[in-house]
C-alpha cells in the first residue's frame, strides 16, 4: 500500500470588503451572471481603490449614458491598470 | 425564474429582515418579487410622526443598475411628493448608485420626511406653506397623518374589521 498525496489548495480574493456592492454576492462566489468562482468572474478594482465583480461594474458602466460613476464614490470610474 | 434582478432582490429582502433599520418596513408582495410593498411610520420630532404611511416599489430587470418606481399609496403631503403620490429623490432618478438596496431607499425616504426640499417642489402648495407659514403645512400633514390610520384595508372599506371606530377623525 503505497503512501499517496491528494493536493488541496484554497484561494481568495483580496478585497476590501466581503461582497460586492452592486449584487451583493460574495467576493468569494460570483455575479450572478455567472456559475463558477474564479477566474471566469473575476474582480476589478478602480483607481478610487473600490472594488467589485468585473461583470457587475460593466452593466453599471453600460447602463448610464452621459458619464461613468463609481457606484461607491461617484468619482469618475477609471480602471487600475493590472 | 430566476434573474440577477431577483436573486438581488432575495437578497435586498433577507438584509432588511437580519437588519431592520427603524421606523420602516417592506417585503415583496405575495406572487411578485418585483412589485414590494412598504410602510414608512412619520419620523418622531416632525409633522409625519405617528403616521404609517404605505408605499409601493416596483422594480425592472434592469434593477440594480435601474432604481425602482416608488409611490406613496397613502394620502401625502409634502413639498417634493407629487399629487399622484410619486417622488422627487434625487438618489431614485440622476444620483441613482447600484448599490443602493431597499433598505437605502426606505431609509432615504424616510429622511426626506425630515427635511423636505421646498426648492424642487413637487407639490407647490405644500413647498410655499412649508417656507411660508409653517404652522399652516403642519396642519395639512396632521390631516393625511390621521388619514393614514385609516387606509389599512386599502381598497374599499372592508366591513369594519378591528377597531376602526376609534378614529372619528378620518378623511
Amino acid at each position: 500500500m503505497g503512501n499517496s498525496w491528494t493536493g488541496v489548495a484554497t484561494w481568495k480574493w483580496i478585497a476590501n470588503d466581503d461582497n460586492c456592492g452592486i449584487c451583493r454576492m460574495a467576493f468569494d462566489g460570483c455575479c450572478p451572471d455567472c456559475k463558477l468562482p474564479g477566474d471566469d468572474c473575476p474582480l476589478v478594482w478602480g483607481q478610487c481603490s473600490h472594488v467589485f465583480h468585473m461583470h457587475c461594474i460593466v452593466k453599471w458602466l453600460q447602463s448610464q449614458s452621459t458619464n461613468s460613476p463609481c457606484p461607491m464614490c461617484r468619482q469618475e470610474w477609471k480602471w487600475k491598470a493590472g | 425564474m430566476t434573474t440577477p434582478a431577483r436573486r438581488r432582490l432575495m437578497r435586498d429582502f433577507k438584509r432588511l429582515q437580519e437588519d431592520p433599520p427603524a421606523g420602516v418596513s417592506g417585503a415583496p408582495s405575495d406572487n411578485n418579487i418585483m412589485l414590494w410593498n412598504a410602510v414608512i411610520f412619520g419620523p418622531h420630532d416632525t409633522p409625519f410622526e405617528d403616521g404609517t404611511f404605505k408605499l409601493t416599489i416596483e422594480f425592472t430587470e434592469e434593477y440594480p443598475n435601474k432604481p425602482p418606481t416608488v409611490r406613496f399609496i397613502s394620502k401625502m403631503f409634502h413639498p417634493n411628493v407629487y399629487a399622484d403620490g410619486s417622488i422627487c429623490l434625487d438618489i431614485l432618478q440622476n444620483r441613482w448608485s447600484p448599490t443602493y438596496d431597499v433598505s437605502a431607499i426606505l431609509t432615504s425616504i424616510q429622511s426626506l420626511l425630515h427635511d423636505p426640499n421646498p426648492n424642487s417642489p413637487a407639490n407647490y402648495e405644500a413647498a410655499q406653506l412649508y417656507r411660508e407659514t409653517r404652522r399652516e403645512y403642519e396642519k395639512k400633514v396632521a390631516a393625511i397623518v390621521q388619514e393614514s390610520w385609516n387606509d389599512d384595508d386599502d381598497d374599499d372599506d372592508d366591513e369594519g374589521e378591528e377597531d376602526e371606530e376609534e378614529s372619528k377623525a378620518g378623511s
